[in-house]
């Protein structure tokens, strides 16, 4: 598969305080790939830099295995925090001067307007716009020149939960033409009903990345407890049909592999001569799965 | 370059101020050297007329221009502080530009401001010269005709000094106000700590000495004041009252070179800085 993007140790500080640190990612064509954490974990930072708006401390980037130039900027488009436009022109006119930077025709922007539901309004002036259309005029902005590959930082941002389904919509509309996207989010369920792949950032560390599928789906857990709780930890963490142990409050906290049950791992404890007091199986959220990782 | 000009051209058409101050700025001139025209002194051995005749219209007309300069660098401090205030400067990085194109377009277009000014003047020029003018003659209509080229420069001048200024400080109001003090009082005390000579050469002074007042109008060409007893209580260049006047040639190449200076200055400004 065609690496796009990949980042090397990436870090990137303002003054004392170090934004992000020692990232190492990469992304194939055709991948939906998120960047998952809180406010202040470090996307934002991450974006600017790879998109060559800020300079990194530390680490390299490359795009198509070189270094950012201007012809590999036409084949991305990018939306950074707020999208900004010209207030006083038409949103035709703001698209205009995009499609001009981009070397685009006058079809693309209709094309934009088209995706996004703006076309109606391609005469209006940007700042007689709702909040939601200003959002859609700056996935519009991005789908200009027809790049390869779309960055987009919280893109759903301040929208209504109907503007929120348009913009999915949207974004999946172009990851089914073959886009390879690059979405920054803090909402969890963004991430999970559109990227394929994540990597999730707290604090400015990546503490993980892979498929959505492998670090964040529902999973049934399993809690246990017993006397020897250290001694059991230590054999759970063994045995190849468990995922993952961790201690959550007084208990064990257990995540099978698919096909065992519940069962199997109190006949295991048993066998190793562990005895339960406890066997409790719940369903983790996401929402606790995503805490669990940024903990 | 084609592209850089048509970005400034949808930008800058489009926006209501400069519309208006461009307007203002035409209205204004006009006006002015209408109603000058009406106006009667009676001072012997001067009459209004000759200013508005061939080859004398050429010093008159930018003369006047250049009182409205400020306007123009209005304009370019308000399209430029737009830019930060709408954080464009930075999307349009983002979607492609370079930092110096960014710099590359306002030039572009205070270039073409400068044009439609030069056109205008040039326009009223030709008007007036032909309707007041007796006796026209190839010598006498184009005698000091390249006064207005000088025109065009110090328009340029004031522009590229808005464009710095708007660069630094980021702010449109902000920056119209330093605009205004650096010329009202800045400029003006830090000459006053030079000596007479030193104080010709700084940059608010050398381009606004481009259209200097038409020899036509200068009422004196004493350099210090005479007292009934002969003796000079004042010595006007020392306390700058004087204007203080350089080679019209010299003036020029160090007009353009503060241009230029200023423009190289603009360039590094954006590209150290974070947009």
């Amino acid at each position: 598969m065609e690496k796009v993007l990949e980042v090397n140790q990436l870090s990137k500080s303002y003054g004392n305080i170090l934004a992000i640190n020692n990232l190492s990612f990469s992304v194939n064509r055709g991948e939906v790939y998120g960047l998952l954490g809180p406010n202040g974990s470090g996307k934002t930072t991450t974006l600017a830099v790879i998109l060559d708006i800020l300079k990194a401390n530390m680490g390299n980037y490359r795009w198509f295995d070189k270094p950012m130039d201007k012809l590999t900027r036409r084949r991305i488009g990018s939306l950074i925090e707020t999208p900004n436009f010209y207030p006083y022109l038409s949103l035709w006119d703001n698209l205009k001067i995009v499609a001009r930077i981009k070397d685009a025709p006058d079809d693309d922007i209709n094309y934009a307007l088209g995706v996004t539901n703006l076309l109606k309004r391609k005469y209006s002036a940007y700042n007689t716009l709702s909040l939601g259309m200003k959002q859609r005029l700056a996935i519009a902005s991005v789908l200009v020149g027809n790049p390869e590959i779309l960055v987009l930082d919280e893109p759903t941002n301040g929208l209504d939960p109907e503007g929120f389904a348009e913009v999915r919509n949207i974004i999946q509309s172009q990851a089914n033409e073959g886009k390879t996207i690059i979405l920054a989010s803090h909402i969890l369920d963004e991430v999970e009903k559109v990227c394929s792949h994540v990597a999730i950032l707290k604090s400015g560390d990546l503490i993980a990345h892979g498929r959505v599928g492998e670090l964040l789906t529902t999973v049934d857990m399993v809690y246990i407890q017993s006397e020897e709780m250290e001694g059991l930890e230590q054999t759970l963490n063994n045995a190849n049909f468990i995922k993952k142990v961790f201690k959550s409050d007084h208990d064990l906290a257990v995540v099978l592999e698919s096909g065992y049950s519940a069962t199997d791992l109190n006949k295991y404890c048993f066998d190793k001569g562990f005895a339960l007091s406890k066997v409790l199986l719940k369903k983790q959220s996401l929402e606790d799965q995503f805490l669990q990782l940024v903990k | 370059m084609k592209k850089l000009f048509q970005l400034e051209k949808i930008k800058t058409l489009s926006y209501p101020a400069f519309k208006t101050l461009m307007i203002i700025h035409f209205l204004l001139f006009f006006l002015v050297v209408l109603i000058f025209s009406r106006v009667h002194f009676s001072i012997p051995g001067f009459s209004v007329k000759g200013l508005y005749q061939f080859p004398n219209i050429w010093e008159f007309f930018p003369w006047v221009a250049s009182w409205f300069n400020l306007f123009l660098a209005i304009v370019v401090i308000l399209l430029v502080g737009n830019e930060f205030s709408f954080r464009t400067f930075r999307q349009n990085v983002v979607n492609g530009l370079s930092r110096n194109d960014l710099i590359t377009g306002k030039l572009i277009m205070i270039v073409t401001i400068a044009i439609y000014t030069f056109l205008m003047v040039l326009l009223a020029i030709i008007i007036f010269g032909m309707v007041y003018t007796n006796g026209i003659t190839f010598n006498i209509v184009f005698e000091k005709s390249y006064l207005i080229l000088i025109y065009f420069i110090q328009a340029i001048g004031y522009m590229t000094i808005g464009l710095l200024i708007a660069l630094i400080f980021r702010n449109n109001a902000l920056s119209i106000i330093m605009f205004l003090l650096y010329f009202a009082i800045i400029e003006p005390v830090l000459r006053l700590i030079f000596k007479a000579e030193a104080r010709r050469f700084f940059p608010a002074k050398i381009i606004s000495n481009l259209t200097p007042t038409p020899e036509f109008l200068t009422m004196t060409s004493e350099k210090s004041f005479t007292t009934s007893s002969g003796k000079s209580s004042l010595d006007f260049q020392e306390i700058g009252l004087m204007p203080e006047s350089l080679p019209l040639g010299i003036n020029v190449v160090l007009a353009a070179g503060f241009i230029g200076f200023f423009i190289a200055l603009s360039y590094v400004i954006t590209n150290k800085r974070n947009l």
